[in-house]
């Protein structure tokens, strides 16, 4: 019904229309970077945007290609809204959301403009969902100035490998500490909790490590709290970039396949905690 | 006053158990009925417990391989008892492997309502637990108010789309907001509606059809007679209170048991004006899961 | 000291530390001559349980000469070295155990799949050694059974229950919920479960008896046990005295000893079959069929009751709740060992009323010493960190 009843006229007035013919391609990868309840939707010709912030010490950009849309209709070169992104959640996830044999939930997204809700109609089954999601002022984006030119040193690595090292890290630490380095100990995960201090090594030889550009060793220090949210994007994700510039910044950048077996990138910055002292202790 | 009952086949157990466990996901306390042909799970709703009320009846046929009762009286042979249907559930629940259960009343420490169960074991001996689930024998004066509600005309009754797909449509609504308005014709259309200041959200269900309600009752041109069939009534519930009902559903009557399911939400009670703040109408589900095969067909 | 433990017995060796963190939250380690001992107590002393991993169960097992070092950890840090339980088996090829008595570390190195190499190095506190006094060789009932008939035993219980009442006869071993006092009883449900003697391997009772014990402790022995699939054996002698519970195989031995309630001291020592023998019929009853037995009619005044207007419906329940000598008797000693357990410091009140198993006082005259091995005895109660 609300599908069909849109009319012709309605459909001019849309700034932007992407439809997607199973929500959770959107959904999940959203979900990875739900740490914070506004986004900011960015949407160019290259796709959809959508950024979280939060502390000034981390962004998160989840970008969905134009590809991953069966449509993808822009009137202007730039869109973008603020959103809460918990709410968009719920509503995309309003039939479950759960990966069920032979279901999916088809989305259709609307935008008219400035001061416009975002439309969502969604249906499974027969059974039709209407959502308006009010939008706000987008915030302007944070520019971590983070250029590849400045990369000191890059690993990438099977997400499978890091998963199990973020699932046991120590919580009561209030850092984690990653060194790099052409030599040992290569890839180190560092925590100093409450009960003394732990160490990840990945070795450069490891058959999880599909790339190691280590220019000169390297300590930083990131704050648990901001870095326990990527957790999300490594369970999504199966590969994972990890990269360093010349100021300590933290880059990670996870490739996810959705349900289709299409690519879609996640990005996270971060500001390094502070400097570390030179001696290290072991 | 004398009980016994015998389950042996374990579907009609499994079944059993997850009426009582459904149940238990409801209420922490509920009347228990027992006259000689049926079982009534009782809880009648009282706006103190936030005005949800259940009426569950099984026709004792089709659980029990052996079922002997004795009420209070020849004359009013019924044994009314309250109970905390979770430790009925929790006893049920580990005895599901058992040769047969037994359950009988009791006079232990208190008045119990004993499950005495058959396990098999490696050896030739059978393992026996026995869990006596205390029990309070409610006396006849008071069974007046555990009586079978009367339902009262309502505007609208319409069949539910499946329960799996209301629950998860409304337990999303219960992260957005606290109220959510529930509106339905007599042309099968129901939709269920929230909104708050950053959103509002509608679920529109068709080709739900619409019960035959009160039978020769309202026949004479009851409410839902004269009503035009596209016309919505609606009423405004606590998200919650209806989860707490979507959520317990372990009775799944979408399932082909061949039991037919009729659970029908007291939507019309009133039309609560949404000013009318914590006012809600009484979720009255009315459980008929009571078309279980018998034990014997079942075989 | 230094150990390397491999292959499938890095998972053993966590279950093990797993299940001691049911007991209590630190971790006790003493590499002695015939092998690593692990032990926990709990904060009230009511139990305690120790693991001994000989030498064989590691590939390499080297101690410091002739010194005797102990230590003790938290043992929740230790836990985080082992944290997937699940996946252990699959990843951890190579676990190195190295103690570094200049840094006052332990260091738990694990060699993983893929080259991933995980090193935690723990702080630890010095420790007097830890011991229990107990002797299951003594006790007058022993019983062995299959972790599966256990575990299948207490599932039927709820997972908050605190404490369960082990009663034996000759040939049957009926296990209960144990509910403290009255108003707790007429409101809770009463489990019981009757195990025939030959669902045991091995089944003797020489003094028919009733002991209640802590059951959380016992569910952290029967995890382990049903994980590395090796049989329980229980020893006890009357209420009172511990229950030892056991598991062995050629290089491991787990023992855990937990206090039972005491019982009334003022009434004849007959075994108490009478006030802890399980109220139910006798075991064969479910084949029994005669209704009469089993269908209780109401107390006349109770059937009555409800017909006429008189009293309300709890009143009515009154005269099944009436007090029972046994459950008397019962209370009044609780509250008696309270007030003499205070002073232990305990900060768990479901444990206060048991007898702590350091206390010499509560054993007979001459407590002979376990299959531990025992160095000393004077350090009955040597965990000094109360204040800490």
């Amino acid at each position: 019904m609300p599908l069909s009843t849109q009319s012709q006229d309605d459909e001019e007035h849309y700034v932007l229309v992407a439809s997607l013919d199973n929500a959770r391609n959107l959904s999940n990868i959203l979900k990875a970077i739900t740490f914070k309840d506004h986004a900011v939707f960015t949407a160019t010709p290259n796709g959809l945007k959508v950024t979280v912030e939060d502390s000034k010490c981390l962004q998160a950009n989840a970008f969905i290609q134009t590809e991953i849309f069966q449509e993808f209709t822009l009137k202007e070169d730039l869109v973008t809204f603020q959103i809460n992104l918990t709410v968009l959640l719920d509503c995309l996830n309003i039939f479950g959301g759960n990966a069920v044999a032979g279901t999916s939930t088809a989305l259709r997204m609307c935008y008219k403009g400035y001061g416009y809700p975002l439309t969502l109609f969604l249906e499974e089954g027969g059974v039709v969902t209407v959502c308006k999601i009010n939008t706000q002022e987008p915030e302007e984006p944070m520019d971590f100035e983070f250029c590849s030119t400045n990369v000191t040193n890059k690993v990438i690595l099977q997400s499978e490998s890091l998963k199990e090292a973020f699932s046991e890290l120590d919580m009561t630490s209030d850092v984690l500490q990653i060194t790099m380095s052409p030599s040992q100990p290569y890839f180190r995960l560092s925590t100093f909790g409450n009960s003394g201090n732990a160490h990840y090594d990945y070795s450069k030889d490891s058959d999880m490590m599909e790339l190691f550009q280590c220019t000169m060793t390297q300590t930083n220090r990131y704050k648990m709290s901001l870095l326990k949210p990527s957790t999300k994007a490594l369970a999504l994700s199966c590969k994972v970039s990890v990269r360093t510039d010349n100021r300590g910044l933290l880059s990670q950048q996870y490739l996810v396949r959705n349900d289709d077996g299409q690519i879609c990138f996640l990005e996270f910055y971060y500001c390094p905690d502070e400097e570390v002292e030179e001696e290290e202790e072991e | 006053m004398k009980f016994r009952g015998k389950i042996v086949d374990v579907a009609c157990l499994n079944h059993f158990t997850r009426v009582v466990t459904t149940i238990s996901k409801l209420t922490k306390t509920c009347v228990l009925r027992l006259n000689p042909d049926n079982l009534f799970f009782v809880l009648s709703g009282k706006v103190a417990n936030g005005g949800v009320s259940m009426w569950c009846e099984l026709s004792q046929a089709n659980f029990f391989d052996e079922y002997q009762m004795e009420g209070v009286s020849p004359e009013n042979n019924e044994i009314c008892l309250e109970l905390a249907p979770e430790n009925l559930s929790r006893a049920l629940k580990t005895i599901q492997n058992a040769k047969s259960v037994k359950v009988k009343l009791t006079k232990k420490h208190c008045p119990c309502l004993t499950v005495c169960a058959e396990l098999p074991t490696l050896s030739s001996i059978s393992r026996v637990v026995t869990h006596d689930v205390p029990v309070d024998v409610i006396p006849k004066r008071l069974w007046h108010e555990f009586k079978e509600p009367s339902v009262p005309d309502y505007d609208v009754s319409i069949y539910l789309p499946p329960l799996k797909t209301i629950k998860n449509v409304v337990d999303r609504m219960k992260n957005l907001s606290n109220f959510l308005v529930i509106e339905a014709n007599m042309n099968g259309e129901m939709n269920l509606k929230i909104e708050t200041d950053l959103v509002s959200v509608t679920t529109y269900f068709k080709d739900l059809g619409n019960p035959p309600w009160g039978d020769g009752a309202s026949q004479d041109g009851g409410p839902t007679q004269s009503r035009d069939p596209d016309s919505m009534a609606e009423a405004r519930v606590d998200v919650r209170k209806l989860q707490q009902f979507l959520v317990g559903q372990q009775v799944n009557p979408s399932k082909s048991m061949c039991s037919e399911f009729i659970c029908t939400s007291s939507t019309s009670v009133t039309k609560v004006s949404p000013k009318a703040g914590g006012a809600c109408p009484s979720l009255h589900p009315r459980y008929r899961p009571s078309e279980c095969p018998p034990p014997d067909s079942a075989a | 000291m230094q150990c390397v433990v491999t292959g499938g017995n890095v998972k053993v060796l966590a279950k093990a530390i797993h299940s001691l963190s049911r007991i209590g939250d630190e971790l006790y380690v003493e590499p002695q001559e015939d092998g690593l001992a692990l032990r926990s107590v709990n904060s009230s002393r009511s139990a305690y349980a120790c693991f001994l991993f000989a030498p064989l169960f590691f590939s390499r097992y080297s101690i410091p000469d002739g010194r005797n070092f102990r230590c003790k950890i938290a043992i929740k840090s230790v836990q985080s070295v082992f944290r997937s339980l699940a996946t252990l088996e699959k990843t951890v090829e190579k676990c190195h155990i190295e103690l570094n008595e200049q840094k006052d570390r332990l260091t738990f190195t694990l060699h993983c799949k893929h080259g991933l190499l995980k090193t935690h190095n723990l702080s630890y506190q010095d420790s007097e050694s830890l011991q229990a006094v107990f002797d299951k060789d003594t006790c007058t009932n022993e019983f062995r059974a299959q972790p599966r008939v256990l575990v299948d035993t207490v599932a039927h219980f709820p997972p908050s229950l605190e404490e369960v009442t082990v009663t034996v006869s000759d040939e049957r071993m009926w296990v209960r919920n144990h509910v403290e006092d009255e108003t707790e009883r007429s409101k809770a449900m009463l489990t019981e479960l009757c195990l025939a003697s030959d669902e045991f391997d091995h089944f003797v009772v020489k003094t028919p008896n009733s002991v209640t014990f802590c059951l959380k402790e016992f569910r952290g022995l029967l995890v382990f046990a049903e994980s590395s699939n090796l049989p329980v054996s229980m020893y006890f002698d009357e209420p009172g005295s511990p229950v030892v519970l056991s598991v062995t195989d050629g290089v491991l031995e787990g023992n855990f000893v937990l206090a039972t309630l005491s019982d009334d001291p003022s009434l004849p020592k007959n075994k108490s079959k009478g006030a802890h023998a399980p109220p139910s019929p006798p075991p064969d009853d479910f084949m029994n069929d005669d209704m009469d037995s089993y269908l209780i009619a109401m107390d006349t005044s109770v059937a009555s009751g409800p017909s006429t207007a008189g009293p309300s419906a709890s009143t009515l329940t009154d005269p099944c709740t009436s007090k029972l000598p046994e459950a008397n008797h019962r209370t009044r000693t609780h509250s008696e060992e309270e007030e003499e357990e205070m002073e232990d410091g305990s900060d768990r009140p479901p444990n206060k009323k048991f007898r702590s198993l350091f206390f010499g006082s509560v054993f007979p005259p001459s407590p002979k010493i376990s299959t531990q091995p025992v160095t000393t005895q004077e350090v009955l109660a040597s965990d000094s960190e109360d204040e800490s």
